[in-house]
């Protein structure tokens, strides 16, 4: 299948054009050695790519660095028969500089080239209109106007996508004049002859960056937009979540109704109900989580924050841009250790590679969720806005901050890490403000909702499969006298300064495989234990049960610093390619999270 | 003068980035407009000596002190 590749600079909306041409339909692929990722979907009878946004084809950062290295070896691909160019038309002078250069690409390889002038919805409320036949004159190359928000223009431009697919050779950037001047002078040229004034274009941005980066203002906002972010995952995935348990209460009621009474309908019960059951009540969390951090990001405010965060965290020997990577950090790791690519320092890149597993990702979300619930009464204030149970999250979320900064001072003022590489100045381009468009934003958070099951169902059915036969085994459903007892009872000493019985030693050492699996193993213990009582409410179960303030405490730090999780272990060693840093990371968070544990059961 | 001494609301015409700075790094400052004879316009100085922000072309920028004083200019 000939292949079509689509590049721009960020923020220049190729991201939503290829979601127009492609319908959605994408899968998301992972290219063998390091990964960089590229979208592909079908676009008519071909395969587009969407290749990361880079401003320069001279790269900077290290994920600029792969980004072009992979569309050089496009180049070189036979398969690769038509280059799709996205342009910011509000902003032609910057974007052409990179068009430019992908011209130049393009005519070097004997590729097909076309120029997808996006954003031509805006140009055109400023009352301005681009002449595309000039243009494309000037620049030797198709030029298409359109904007992927409204459509306008996107019908023409399908059209002539499928007739530059099937004969490419036709859509060569031609020679020209002017091809040997610098690139810069080509598309200050190029983008005052047919620009927009570059001062109507900034008005409104440079306004609401008046308000938003303002030295009073600017904090506050900022820290209020967080504050506000965690707890809306609590307030906001409330109902939901209650919708969910609603629907797998009834569903395990339905079911063990249906089957006889016995080893059958006890495993159907605990194991699947109470293992799997109790780890999907916090999907719609993650889902609120991944809407909020896409509202950021595709606003434009992510930029600012960076800008605002940056002298704060170069106390700290981070980067501003460590902040997009620790905020993603808070849906998972591994891709927040990716996007510290973006970080152009290679020693910053690498404190806030290390410092990334200390940020709450979701998968600690359930477990604060079901300590939480066990530990902290629902009490509101100002009229419901703010609850303690949220309040306490912040807290917990803002631990797992304040210990990744303490690491990356000892870590900057301690070792030597990368410190013999050139350091990189702080440079970013701050994006225009926009309304995001919201259908790639849904379709983002369903995908990141699938993602979180399909990841993590598998394991912690198994684990609670295997749970369930050790515990309720061999005197069915004495759960003191099981196997799993026994082990436990072995492990027990390890856990007994933390104030937990071997129950909990059992959850915690299987959630080293994944950290959900700790609620779904708890999940299964009690619900062998309870076995004539309702299945769900794991939360009032170990209540009823009865478990210390302190080592309750202890159990949420822990599960703070822990670093309980194989997946983000490899990720480090794959973009540190040091397995010494990614092992000595889990055992030293280990380790602490450990004495932070002992430390509250002790004091509490 | 630097670029990092313009002062907010000033504008001022760049007269030469530093040849001595990283070959990558001047290069993408060259690409991003930095080249003698552009006018700069700072929009805004944050605290405690934090990144400057500056309007050069079409482009709001952010740098921070160890390239804005890199970067000579003078004023408009
Ligand atoms: N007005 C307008 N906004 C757009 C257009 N295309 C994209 N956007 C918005 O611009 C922002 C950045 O777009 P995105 O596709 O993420 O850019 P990318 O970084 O280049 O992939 C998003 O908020 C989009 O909704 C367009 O044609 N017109």
């Amino acid at each position: 299948m000939k292949n079509i590749i689509l590049v721009g600079k960020p923020n220049s909306g190729k991201s939503l054009l290829f979601n127009q041409l492609t319908g959605l339909r994408q899968k998301v692929a992972n290219f063998p050695g390091v990964t960089v990722e590229l979208k592909r979907g079908k676009f008519e009878q071909f395969e587009l790519i969407d290749f990361p946004g880079t401003y320069s084809l001279n790269s900077l950062s290290r994920d600029e660095e792969l980004a072009v290295q992979k569309l050089h070896e496009a180049m070189h691909s036979d398969d690769t028969s038509l280059i799709v160019c996205n342009l910011d038309a509000t902003r032609l002078e910057r974007s052409l500089v990179f068009g430019l250069q992908v011209r130049d690409l393009a005519r070097a390889h004997n590729k097909g080239l076309i120029f997808a002038l996006n954003m031509i919805d805006e140009v055109q409320r400023f009352g301005h209109n681009i002449d595309t036949e000039e243009l494309s004159r000037d620049l030797g190359c198709a030029v298409y106007a359109l904007s992927a928000k409204t459509l306008i223009g996107l019908h023409e431009f399908k059209l002539a996508l499928i007739k530059a697919g099937q004969s490419p050779e036709d859509y060569i950037p031609l020679a020209n004049e002017q091809s040997d001047s610098p690139v810069l002078e080509i598309s200050r040229g190029l983008s005052k002859r047919y620009g927009i004034q570059a001062d109507v274009v900034l008005k409104r941005q440079n306004s609401i960056d008046d308000f938003l980066l303002n030295n009073i203002w600017g904090g506050i906002i900022f820290l209020s937009l967080m504050f506000l972010l965690f707890q809306s995952i609590f307030s906001w995935a409330t109902p939901l979540m209650d919708a969910v348990e609603a629907v797998i209460g009834e569903g395990a009621a339905i079911a063990t109704g249906l089957l006889p009474a016995g080893v059958v309908n006890d495993f159907v019960a605990d194991a699947l109900f109470g293992g799997v059951g109790s780890f999907l009540v916090f999907v719609p969390q993650i889902m609120v989580l991944t809407l909020i951090i896409g509202l950021l990001e595709d606003s434009g405010y992510l930029a600012r924050a960076a800008l605002i965060c940056h002298k704060p965290l170069s106390y700290f020997g981070l980067s501003g841009r460590s902040f997009i990577p620790y905020l993603s950090g808070h849906a998972c790791a591994i891709p927040a250790i990716m996007a510290a690519r973006t970080i152009e320092s290679p020693r910053k890149r690498l404190i806030t590679m290390m410092t990334i597993p200390l940020m709450s990702c979701s998968a600690r979300l359930p477990v604060y969720a079901l300590l939480i619930a066990v530990l902290v009464p629902d009490i509101r204030y100002a009229g419901g806005l703010l609850n303690l149970q949220g309040i306490t999250f912040f807290g917990l979320y803002l631990f797992g901050i304040v210990t990744a900064l303490t690491v990356s001072i000892v870590l900057n003022k301690l070792t030597s890490l990368n410190k013999d590489m050139p350091e990189m100045p702080f440079i970013l381009e701050l994006p225009t403000y926009r309304l995001p468009h919201w259908k790639p934003l849904i379709h983002r958070v369903l995908t990141s909702a699938k993602q979180f099951i399909k990841r993590a169902a598998p394991i912690i059915f198994m684990v609670s499969v295997v749970i369930w036969f050790l515990g309720y085994f061999p005197q069915n459903g004495e759960l003191q006298s099981s196997y799993l007892a026994m082990l436990g009872h072995w492990i027990e000493p390890i856990f007994q300064p933390l104030g937990l019985d071997w129950r909990y030693g059992v959850a915690i050492l299987v959630s080293f495989l994944a950290r959900e699996v700790f609620v779904g193993a708890l999940g299964t213990l009690f619900g062998i234990e309870g076995a004539d009582e309702n299945i769900a409410g794991l939360a009032e179960n170990i209540q009823a049960d009865g478990l210390a303030l302190g080592a309750g405490i202890g159990l949420m730090l822990f599960y703070v610093v822990a670093l309980q999780c194989v997946a983000t272990v490899a990720t480090i060693k794959g973009e540190t390619g040091s397995r010494r840093i990614a092992w000595g990371l889990f055992v030293g968070y280990g380790l602490l999270a450990y004495c932070l544990a002992f430390a509250a059961a002790q004091l509490f | 003068m630097t670029l990092w001494e313009v002062r907010n609301k000033q504008s001022a015409h760049i007269e030469s980035v530093d040849p001595t700075l990283l070959p990558a790094v001047f290069q993408r400052l060259n690409e991003m407009g930095f080249a003698a004879g552009q006018l700069i316009r700072c929009l805004r100085r944050s605290p405690m000596k934090g990144p400057l922000v500056l309007q050069l072309g079409d482009t709001v920028y952010s740098l921070e002190q160890s390239i804005a004083s890199r970067i000579n200019v003078h004023p408009a």
